[in-house]
């Protein structure tokens, strides 16, 4: 109680402080030209190449690429476009397994929240299922491949004494038609990340503190937990999940690594193909993967839309239900079905990990043992001889992207403290850019402007494109506790003369160590995930860890794809390790 | 004709008509190339003395030079191969040679293309280039390649290339010495000997044994080369067999270009054979593999019980690193082996032509030939011809105790040529027009 009323205090002295206009002076000098300049280098940074790389496959859809010698403007590229063979297949399979995942990732996550919420269980949920956020999606792909495949775990589990199989059966999964994989392992990978920015949102203390007690107030009015939370938080939590579910919706529609190692060939999803036609040595065809290009990005405008009309639409039909003042709805039913099922989804990946551990170790496993015949390290021998290239450049571009992007943030944040002006809802909203727009559409235009600007360094484009996906995270994981600093230390420390690069290297910087890590940590974590970036702007000729898992995921043995899907997850583990471990021996007195 | 002596009687009158039109094929070659040329006539019958004298011409001018070899480089065996072929040539003639790793050969011909459309007519950054198939033909076409070296290497001899036409054409297309071969690669099979104790032998028999095992067997999907490679086995094995019913010689329009007059009706019997065999496929034919290495996973997760390869030594090496059961057996199809040829071939501008002259005799060389041979170290065939071997050299050859997965030695008894390489176009859009998209 009384750390709370602190708080309060705290508030009230920030809020004066800054609507009496007391603030420090400064004189402006190189530092904060420069910080105050960065808000708009931010925008720049994002909104040019996410713009130009739209219009680089703009032109070309409409048959105008001077370097095909094709300088007319036509509707050749739309026209092979239709005439594609299973064009509605593709379109159909990327529209249901995007919005069925992002609808059951979504669902998902409200259950567990509405079911947990207020329990200890909830961040014991987020902890068990935190593991899935760190690990990119490819690798998380294989893992799933592993269980449902006919030779899979599960099959493996009954075989051969309930089932009589002594071969692996014939199966479905993965590669499915109706992309059921696809939304498995979509809807796994998703769900942990709205549950995580849920809980964000939650986590700030006013908000948070806010949504508890209305909850509070709900419960002691007599509504059953599920629609306490339903009725009195969801309201105002949803807001803050707009975006962060968008993003989702509009990755999951367009992403290309779970379609490739999960979903069927005959044919795949649109994306997948797109992302074929860019790479056929016929360059003709890139006028025609420019129009798929485009198609793509009014499918995911479409569903954008769609979700954002249905959200409407249920606001409006379920506004009055909010006041009717029923207190349950089969709660007690709901929180058995809920518990159920997450306790299902927490089996399935830790068998799961379980499986993809064991197959990085195996000697001969034939079906339908459950257990390998032996173990062996030869596989991550023979993995380490030659990970040595794709492993340097996973480490060099995720910490030359991560910097770039950690500095660029701290900037951008310093200007908004220095001219104590928040960031516009447009800049906020540009910051998200890269995450909405299919990086399917605009990442080959933004490929051949490098070209044009500079082919010879693929390593330099590289750590660019990764640039653009870093960014956002890295903004939004820092944002919220730069905004949160005391202020008055800032004060005292530019009263006693500091200047305000020296108040922000020594005073703001140390406060923010624990933070900071935990933002560099993400930023390389996403940088390392990147498959599609790395694939385009590298030309194919920068490997990363995340390139060659994809690439055996398809094919090679399970046992090296076992062994590079487990160095995927180890590398950022290993950052959000020392992002919780350092801290307790460095600037202790700043993360009090 | 060495081949034609190991073949069972009757196939060989079927086959008559097939050499024999390679004979011609041959002969109007190298009346051409006479008429271009006297000195294309081949060292074995050639002047030795002045064959020899001119390559000690290329051996001074190559030495104490630069060779940058453009080769794909997706195999860590065959780098390290190469690695080695650089350490041998660096002492034999100190020429220094650089492996640049391709992901795709035809990275390499458009550099040359776009080299050429600069003028850079003697300055190229390519000396030599590891090639066969679709990028020799365009090559070739587009006259990107030196002309009649590689029939002047003094160990070309050594492949018997009067009666070797495996070293002469590259999927039909006749080499006229702008590449000399490397090695040589055929379709094997294999098949899990836990699962199946016969595995078919014929094109015939693999539809009777699809129908039985229904499900346990897949081919991966066009434009994978692997896939298509087994639908060009099929489509030759079809014609002769169509053919030997008629009389006529249809088949012999495979080593021919594809045109839009006999497309379709020389495509129309693997159409047939196709929508018959599809069915009793792997997913019964809606989804097909990826890759040959996604193919061999599934062996080795028991949902296939047979597949197939184009290089036989990856099999035995994928069971000795556990990606493959114990119980795998190779062997060979015994009504023909779908079969190329891989060369290393000179771009016209190459800046030290002398010098990858040099490097491409060593490669054939028997000391290299044997080593790339050994299976530990690459296992890819040789090109040369036993019987022109001395005892020394024969000895080379001869490996240990071969490892119970690997194809026996000798299984291929009867090699099949790839058809023109322009089929593969119309087999791959015939194919994704039909099956592409499934029902």
């Amino acid at each position: 109680m009384s750390k709370d009323s602190n708080n309060k205090r705290e508030k009230k002295n920030v809020n004066s402080a800054t609507s009496t206009g007391i603030t420090a002076p400064y004189k402006t000098d190189l530092f904060t030209r420069t910080v105050s300049l960065s808000p708009t280098f931010l925008l720049l940074l994002l909104i040019l190449p996410v713009l130009g790389g739209l219009l680089s496959v703009l032109l070309p859809a409409f048959s105008w690429v001077p370097a095909l010698e094709q300088t007319t403007f036509g509707l050749q590229g739309f026209n092979d476009l239709w005439q594609t063979p299973g064009l509605i297949q593709m379109v159909a399979l990327s529209i249901a397994t995007g919005l069925i995942s992002t609808l059951f990732a979504f669902v998902m996550a409200l259950m567990v929240l509405a079911a947990f919420f207020n329990s200890v269980w909830l961040t014991r949920i987020e902890r068990l299922l935190s593991p899935i956020l760190v690990i990119p999606h490819a690798a998380a792909a294989i893992a799933v491949g592993f269980l449902i495949a006919p030779s899979g775990m599960f099959s493996r589990l009954i075989s051969p004494w309930l089932s009589g199989w002594e071969l692996a059966p014939g199966g479905m999964f993965p590669h499915d038609p109706y992309g059921i994989s696809i939304i498995l392992g979509l809807t796994l990978k998703e769900l942990p990340f709205l549950l995580l920015i849920a809980l964000g949102a939650l986590a700030q203390p006013e908000l948070g503190k806010k949504l508890r007690q209305q909850y509070k107030v709900a419960l002691n009015l007599g509504y059953y937990p599920i629609t306490a939370f339903f009725k009195a938080v969801l309201p105002v939590l949803y807001p803050f999940l707009r975006l962060p579910i968008l993003a989702v919706l509009a990755y999951a529609s367009a992403s290309v690594e779970m379609p490739l190692i999960l979903g069927p060939n005959t044919p795949p999803t649109l994306a997948v193909t797109i992302m074929q036609w860019f790479n056929d040595v016929d360059l003709n065809l890139r006028i025609k993967a420019s129009a798929g290009a485009l198609l793509q990005l009014a499918l995911t405008g479409s569903l954008i839309a769609l979700w954002l009309g249905s959200e409407r639409a249920i606001k409006t039909c379920f506004n009055s239900t909010l006041i009717n003042g029923k207190r349950h709805y089969a709660d007690a039913l709901w929180q058995k079905i809920t518990a159920a099922l997450t306790t299902v989804l927490i089996g399935f990946i830790l068998l799961a990990l379980i499986g993809l551990v064991m197959w990085s170790v195996a000697g001969f496993w034939r079906f339908p043992a459950v257990l390998p015949e032996q173990l062996v390290l030869l596989h991550f021998q023979s993995a380490f001889t030659q990970m040595g290239t794709p492993l340097f450049n996973t480490i060099t571009i995720g910490i030359v992207s991560t910097v770039f992007a950690i500095v660029l943030t701290l900037l951008c944040l310093e200007a908004e403290q220095l001219s104590k002006k928040p960031l516009s809802k447009f800049t906020s909203f540009i910051i998200y850019l890269p995450l909405l727009v299919p990086s399917i559409a605009f990442l080959f235009g933004l490929v051949w402007l490098q070209q044009l600007v500079n082919n010879q360094t693929a390593f330099f484009n590289v750590a660019f494109t990764h640039l653009l996906f870093v960014l956002p995270y890295v903004f939004l994981s820092l944002a919220s506790s730069y905004r949160r600093l005391d202020p008055r230390f800032a004060h005292v420390a530019a009263s006693l003369g500091a200047t305000p690069v020296k108040v922000f290297l020594q005073v703001k910087l140390p406060q923010l160590f624990a933070p900071l890590l935990i933002a560099i940590a993400l930023g390389l974590a996403i940088s390392f995930g990147q498959y599609l970036p790395t694939l385009l702007a590298g030309g194919g000729r920068i490997a990363t860890i995340t390139t060659e898992a994809v690439t055996l995921a398809n094919g090679a043995s399970r046992r090296t794809s076992a062994v590079y899907a487990i160095i995927q997850m180890i590398l950022p583990l290993i950052g959000f390790i020392l992002a919780w471990v350092l801290p307790k021996y460095f600037f202790k007195s700043g993360t009090r | 004709m060495y081949v034609i002596k190991s073949l069972p009687a009757l196939p060989t009158l079927k086959n008559l008509s097939r050499y024999s039109a390679y004979a011609m094929a041959l002969s109007v070659c190298a009346v051409i190339s006479s008429s271009i040329s006297a000195s294309t006539a081949s060292p074995t019958t050639g002047d030795l003395n002045q064959t020899l004298s001119s390559w000690q011409q290329i051996e001074a001018q190559g030495k104490n030079q630069d060779v940058y070899f453009y080769a794909w480089g997706g195999d860590p065996q065959i780098n390290a191969y190469l690695q080695w072929a650089a350490e041998e040539v660096d002492d034999k003639y100190n020429i220094n040679l650089v492996h640049v790793k391709l992901s795709d050969t035809s990275e390499a011909v458009s550099r040359v293309l776009a080299e050429k459309s600069a003028n850079n007519n003697d300055k190229g950054s390519i000396d030599l280039i590891w090639i066969n198939g679709a990028n020799f033909a365009t090559m070739s076409e587009n006259s990107l390649l030196l002309k009649q070296w590689a029939n002047k290497l003094p160990n070309f001899a050594l492949t018997d290339p009067e009666n070797n036409p495996a070293v002469n054409f590259d999927f039909g297309v006749p080499t006229n010495g702008m590449e000399a071969p490397w090695g040589q690669a055929s379709l094997t099979f294999y098949y899990d000997s836990l699962s199946t104790n016969k595995p078919p032998t014929t094109l015939n028999e693999l539809v009777n044994w699809t129908a039985q095992n229904p499900g346990r067997f897949s081919y991966p999907k066009p434009p994978d080369f692997l896939g298509m490679s087994f639908l060009k086995y099929a489509l030759v094995m079809l014609h002769e067999k169509q053919d030997a019913k008629t009389g006529e010689n249809i088949k012999a329009q495979l080593n021919l270009p594809a045109t839009e007059q006999n497309t379709d009706i020389i495509l129309a019997p693997l159409w047939t054979f196709l929508d018959d065999l599809h069915p009793t496929l792997w997913r019964k034919g809606d989804q097909f593999v990826q890759t040959g290495a996604h193919m061999r996973r599934l062996v080795d997760d028991t949902e296939l019980s047979l597949a197939f390869s184009f290089s036989a030594p990856e099999i035995p090496a994928a069971v000795q690193r556990y990606d493959l059961p114990k119980s795998i057996r190779s062997y060979a199809m015994s009504d023909g082996s779908l079969s190329n040829t891989h060369f290393v071939a000179i771009p016209y501008n190459a800046s030290h032509p002398q010098a990858a002259q040099l490097v491409a005799n060593f490669l054939l060389s028997p000391e290299a030939q044997a080593r790339k041979q050994t299976p530990a170290v690459w296992g890819d065939k040789t090109v040369l011809v036993q019987s022109t071997l001395d005892p020394e050299q024969q000895a080379l050859f001869k490996t240990n105790k071969p490892h119970p997965s690997a194809l026996p030695v000798d299984a291929i008894k009867r090699t099949v040529n790839e058809p023109h390489p322009s089929w593969v176009d119309a087999i791959m859009q015939g194919w994704q027009t039909r099956y592409g998209v499934s029902p």
